[in-house]
């Protein structure tokens, strides 16, 4: 009993940070239809820095709040270098491939920093773990899924009830039609990075007490982030972030009860039998072509 | 460009007979037998990132697939190399369908993230399962060279590599110039389009991907055979994305650019040593580099310079076509074409935009489609071409079932369409947009493609005569080699109507042929669509343009929201009451007593 309380509940805290990149390659794909591939990296920018920062001196709060920021910076001048000039091309061949060469170089910058070692980000939610129906776990873990649900209604919030969102609502239904009523598209699709931005460092700042802050520590978030986005259905906000969850835990009771392998070669079988059945994702809509 | 690539192949086969007298020892060769092993992936890969526009960042993994399987053959069951390699390259083949097939169909992106997950797997799978890769130890004692039981010298290992990057080279520019490689084009460029033609997206997309894994699954044998010993950490992300970087340094969608790049970034690491810890960092400012200074890569550079340079002749001569009527008239006795749609509906959430909606296309008749903006034409023609799904109701074309097929499906059966917002393959060449048109008259298999077969040059040189005939049919012959987006408008309409009339469609339908023309060009259109109707083509044309639908159609079918209110000869449905309040609203004296009651 105790065991599968465990690993429900680690595997909430592990799928809060999925779903958060996920929300994350939601928002840049509903406005762009294109997505940062390296948004795996801004996960590590937000953990890394908010390690730096607190050594500048730096109170914890400030220093993760800052970090998240630099997080939001990074996802508009990737947007505006690397993917816009890129937009109106056919297929998608040129921003995959610039947001990855710039994800590589930001990646290699961090492991000369680091020189290849985690960093621990102290934080009041991991002073003492509590004990739920003889699982332990720490705070900060409980907080993860907390704030990736937070995030999701405050995503539909923003969406319904303020200009922008309204406006990003418009652009992800209908680009050209946007622009035609005065929405400036382009400055959508970039506040849109800038929130998958926040929201990835934010992932970072959250996880980085629990497994450490390094300079591959987005690597995995960022791909099971894609694929979790891939099964609950890239267009959807609630889907990717109930997926999210899903997979967390489903990888922990893998890895509980097969190994660490397995986990991967199951979680990624998942999306990929999910692709067959449910091509739109579990939550998805359809996206009809308009001929 | 022809003699060009002659030259190419020539000068390729010079160089790879040269090395070996020339090099020095034998670290020399055989850093260059790593680049021809190289060199392969990067062939395969071109087809996938070159001709479909799909990006695989796991050719690490399906090399490393290879590698592994081609060393458990040979270290357990004794297999010689060529039959390792060879099962190797199936097993590979076998998971790209398996990677592709379920991905492609839905957005070409996702297969960037599928393909780095595979990687993953393959590298868990290989550290996992002990009993049979030898987990992070890997697999040592491979078996030296070996063909039918003979130990192939360090000279005779080389030639086989050479001649088998040789003959890579040679294949993805065959089917790069067969109608395989078009379909593929046509899909990066326009999906839309594409199956609109009876091009089966997805499958061109899987067999793209297929290509990729099979060359990928093949060098990585080559590649355990030539190293001895293989570990999980030989096969990491970078090498996917150094695989990427060979093929668009070197130039995609060229025949020598990807070995060309396989090349420099085979050598470029001896350099890159002395950046130690800057290398990673090198290969991603290279690739952001070429990106922006250079996208077409080196080759694909040079050759748009020598475009440049030296533009082909833009015009064809008309002459060395097959006439136009010839490609596409039907058999006079044989049955003229009929489409019949019996109440069709179609529903997007809660509005109806076809409501029971039944018309009949009478054989061999020009049948207009109209009605005011809004009324459900196109909503209608996206239907029956199986771009949308009916919510209920039936079509049919000659008694044969189209609902519920897809659009390729039913664009084999003999229904071809022009578009609205033209949907032409921007990159290709009007000459190449008719010939991918022509696309379900070619019969040849990938077999002949690949081996450049006289009866693959003899359909090759017949589509291409019938693509030239129908540009001199819709007056198009002077611009055959000039790309599509340089069209002007009015000419990009036409192009359209000759790509889908390539189709040789026992129906053809045209999507507001007349929007955006001008006076002349709608009198030149009007006088195309007789001719195409005199050939026994049937014809569906949704126009706004009275004055052309009453010159041409023989029967007009009115649209209004949803609803078709009146259909018979131009003259009866001029004067149709609802037709006219449909149009015009509701007549004067009504509007009268409106105003008149507050």
């Amino acid at each position: 009993m105790s065991t599968v309380v465990q690993y429900i509940l680690s595997g909430l805290a592990i799928g809060g940070i999925y779903a958060l990149v996920a929300l994350g390659f939601h928002i840049m794909w509903s406005s762009a239809k294109a997505v940062n591939f390296a948004h795996g990296d801004t996960l590590m920018i937000g953990g890394l820095l908010a390690v730096y920062f607190l050594a500048a001196g730096l109170p914890l709060a400030l220093a993760c709040l800052l970090a998240i920021l630099v997080g939001g910076l990074f996802g508009v001048v990737l947007e505006r270098i690397a993917v816009r000039p890129f937009l109106g091309q056919h297929g998608s061949v040129g921003w995959m491939l610039t947001t990855i060469a710039i994800g590589i170089m930001v990646e290699s910058v961090a492991t000369i920093q680091t020189q290849g070692y985690a960093l621990p980000l102290p934080s009041p939610g991991i002073a003492s773990s509590i004990q739920i129906l003889g699982a332990g776990v720490y705070p900060q873990e409980l907080a993860i899924p907390v704030v990736a649900l937070i995030a999701m209604f405050g995503l539909r919030l923003l969406q319904h009830h303020t200009l922008i969102g309204r406006a990003m609502r418009a652009v992800a239904h209908n680009g050209a039609a946007a622009s035609l009523m005065g929405i400036n598209v382009f400055r959508v699709v970039a506040f849109s990075f800038a929130l998958a931005g926040l929201l990835g460092a934010a992932a970072g700042v959250l996880v980085a007490p629990v497994v450490q802050a390094s300079s591959t520590m987005g690597v995995l978030p960022g791909l099971k982030g894609f694929a979790v986005a891939i099964i609950g259905g890239i267009t959807s906000a609630p889907g990717v972030v109930v997926a999210g969850l899903a997979y967390g835990v489903m990888e922990k009771f893998v890895e509980g009860y097969i190994s660490s392998a397995a986990r991967e070669i199951v979680g990624f079988s998942v999306m990929i039998l999910t692709l067959l059945v449910f091509p739109q994702g579990l939550f998805g809509k359809r996206e009809v072509m308009k001929v | 460009m022809r003699h060009l690539t002659t030259i190419g192949f020539l000068a390729l086969a010079v160089i790879l007979v040269a090395v070996p007298l020339a090099s020095n020892n034998e670290y020399e060769l055989r850093l260059f037998m790593l680049f021809l092993i190289y060199g392969i992936i990067a062939v395969g890969l071109n087809v996938l990132v070159g001709l479909t526009g799909l990006v695989s960042l796991g050719q690490a993994g399906l090399f490393a697939l290879g590698s592994y399987t081609g060393a458990i053959l040979a270290t357990r069951l004794g297999f010689d190399m060529v039959s390792s390699a060879l099962v190797a390259a199936i097993v590979a083949g076998f998971f790209g369908v398996l990677l592709a097939y379920p991905t492609v169909r839905v957005r070409g992106v996702y297969l960037a993230v599928v393909t780095i997950a595979f990687g993953l797997i393959v590298e868990n799978v290989a550290i996992e399962w002990q009993s049979m890769t030898g987990g992070t130890t890997g697999i040592t004692s491979i078996p030296s060279p070996n063909v039918f039981g003979f130990r192939l010298s360090g000279y005779a290992y080389y030639g086989l590599l050479a001649v088998v990057l040789f003959l890579a080279a040679a294949a993805a520019h065959n089917l790069k110039i067969s109608r395989f490689g078009r379909a593929m084009l046509a899909v990066s460029q326009s999906e839309t389009a594409a199956r609109a033609l009876g091009v089966d997206a997805t499958g061109v997309r899987t067999l793209a991907f297929v290509a990729a894994a099979v060359t990928a699954g093949l060098a990585g044998t080559f590649y355990a055979f030539l190293n001895s010993y293989i570990s999980p950490d030989i096969f990491t992300f970078s090498d996917s994305v150094r695989f990427l970087l060979m093929v668009i340094l070197g130039g995609a969608a060229s025949t020598f650019g990807p070995i060309l790049g396989a090349y420099i970034l085979t050598y470029l690491p001896e350099y890159l040593q002395q950046f130690a810890v800057w290398q990673k960092f090198a290969y991603g400012a290279l690739l952001l580099i070429v990106m922006f200074v250079m996208p077409r890569g080196i080759m694909g550079s040079l050759a748009f310079g020598l475009k440049k340079l030296r533009p082909a002749p833009r015009a064809v001569s008309a002459t060395e076509g097959i006439l136009a009527e010839d490609t596409l008239r039907r058999d006079p006795n044989a049955l003229r074409s009929e489409l019949v749609a019996r109440d069709l509906t179609v529903r997007f959430g809660g509005l109806t935009a076809l409501n029971k909606a039944s018309l009949r296309v009478k054989p061999g008749e020009v049948h207009a489609l109209i009605g005011p903006n809004g009324a459900g034409k196109s909503t209608f023609v996206n239907t029956i071409s199986g771009f949308y799904r009916p919510t209920e109701g039936e079509f049919e074309i000659d008694g044969v079932q189209l609902a519920g097929r897809k659009s390729h499906e039913i664009a084999r059966l003999g229904l071809s369409r022009t578009f609205q917002n033209t949907e032409l393959f921007g990159e290709l060449t009007v000459l190449e947009n008719v010939m991918v048109g022509y696309q379900q008259g070619l019969g040849y298999g990938l077999a002949a493609a690949l081996l450049r077969t006289p009866a693959m040059r003899r359909q090759e040189e017949e589509c291409r005569r019938a693509a030239i005939g129908l540009l001199a049919f819709v007056d198009l012959q002077d611009y055959a080699n000039e790309e599509a987006r340089f069209l002007p408008f009015g000419l990009q309409r036409r192009l359209e109507i000759a790509r889908a009339l390539a189709a040789r469609p026992r129906l053809l339908l045209l999507d507001e042929p007349a929007a955006g023309l001008t006076t002349q060009e709608i009198d030149a259109l009007e006088e195309m669509i007789r001719r195409i109707a005199a050939l026994g083509v049937s014809v569906l044309l949704i126009e706004h343009h009275v004055e052309l639908i009453m010159a041409v159609a023989d029967t007009v079918t009115v649209l209004d929201y949803g609803q078709i209110i009146a259909s018979d000869t131009p003259a009866v449905v001029q004067d149709d009451p609802r037709v006219i309040e449909a149009y015009f609203g509701t007549s004067l004296e009504h509007a009268d007593a409106a105003e008149a009651t507050p």
